[in-house]
């Protein structure tokens, strides 16, 4: 199935033991729950789809073939650049995600700290009057 | 009708107790909420001594979130109306009643406090205001808003403008996104004219640099709209 002309049976080699150890140490860090299951899914399964493109690079040929790409090697290229935009852009949408969800807890935090504050002064008012003696008024809004 | 002024701050410790003394003038009529937006200086204590009422963002948020910190307040606390006003001093809280005038009315949503629609007063550089021009000219292709200065942080909000803020607010250089939004939901915008002053201490946020960003990050949120609205209407409503 191996196509010398396309990749060299060293690199085939070199290329596979390095995608592996990069899988190895996905999944390493989603066992150390470094990354989430969800998170790592689109690395897992383009990785993989990568091994398997270095080890039957026909596929490759025939992608260039399809394509009209006069160099197989720039098919290569042109897939591994997809490969990393693509994961960018799962990164960049998870950010933002993440960035609104900031901000929304952020905003919930400065509201109940304003609570906590107004709840304060209402509590020392009414120790204040019932302390003079007082009858003890409604809390002042604020 | 219950109205509540929302000052945002950042780092404006120093600007503070100026506007402070103004807002006493005219605090009466108003409830008073001084957002601190993070600020790594004394902004919260000051405010806090000068006898306002402060909600802290343990981070900073950038003016749009601090602003929505104030109109999810506003919502919380069940006001009817809410006015911006910047806590570097720029705005004079004496045109508070101005700003809020179409809104008792009924003529308005959200009113706009414009500095070129009175004479004098602080108007910006050469630059900065053909910049404004440019935003009015694509405000009014995009939604057909009608204002003359829709950089300005001086605005009311009535109560479904605050319901709209509160829900969707853009986050840096949010005021003319904010115009668009809330012409797209429907709101009456209406402008009247303020008097503006430069800061007194401080430096403004915004450099030559940050101008062109500014309109280029405006620009394409502007062309975006339709698909914001589209989101915001997916998003839950917030207990």
């Amino acid at each position: 199935m191996s196509h010398p002309q396309i990749l060299p049976r060293e690199f085939q080699v070199l290329a596979v033991l390095v995608l592996l150890a990069f899988l190895a140490w996905l999944i390493r860090l989603v066992r150390s729950q470094k990354v989430t299951l969800r998170d790592s899914l689109l690395w897992v399964l383009s990785t993989v789809a990568l091994v398997v493109i270095t080890i039957f690079p026909s596929l490759l040929l025939r992608l260039a073939r399809a394509l009209e790409i006069q160099v197989p090697s720039n098919a290569l290229f042109g897939a591994s650049i997809l490969y990393l935009a693509v994961n960018l852009l799962s990164a960049t949408i998870a950010n933002s995600v993440n960035a609104a969800n900031q901000r929304r807890l952020v905003q919930e935090c400065a509201l109940l700290r304003g609570e906590l504050e107004s709840l304060r002064r209402d509590f020392a008012g009414r120790a204040r009057t019932a302390a003079s003696g007082e009858p003890s008024k409604p809390p002042a809004r604020t | 009708m219950r109205v509540l002024v929302i000052v945002p701050a950042y780092n404006e410790a120093r600007n503070l107790p100026a506007l402070e003394v103004q807002l006493r003038a005219v605090a009466a009529d108003y409830d008073v909420c001084v957002v601190d937006d993070g600020s790594s200086d004394d902004t919260a204590k000051v405010a806090a001594e000068l006898g306002l009422f402060v909600l802290r963002c343990p981070l900073n948020l950038g003016i749009g979130g601090a602003v929505q910190t104030g109109y999810l307040w506003a919502r919380e606390r069940g006001y009817d109306a809410a006015v911006q006003v910047d806590g570097d001093g720029q705005h004079h809280p004496e045109d508070i009643a101005a700003v809020l005038g179409p809104i008792r009315r009924g003529e308005a949503s959200v009113v706009i406090g414009s500095r070129f629609l009175s004479a004098g007063g602080f108007q910006s550089t050469a630059v900065r205001r053909a910049g404004i021009r440019y935003l009015c000219w694509f405000l009014r292709l995009r939604c057909g808003a009608r204002v003359t200065d829709p950089t300005s942080g001086f605005r009311a909000a009535d109560k479904s403008a605050i319901d709209l803020f509160a829900r969707s607010y853009p986050s840096d250089y949010p005021e003319p996104e904010a115009i668009a939004i809330a012409i797209r939901r429907g709101l009456r915008i209406a402008e009247v004219p303020v008097h503006m002053v430069d800061r007194a201490y401080g430096v403004s946020s915004i450099t030559p640099w940050r101008t062109l960003y500014y309109l280029v990050k405006v620009s394409l949120a502007l062309l975006m709209l339709p698909l914001r609205r589209m989101h915001a209407r997916r998003e839950p409503e917030q207990a």
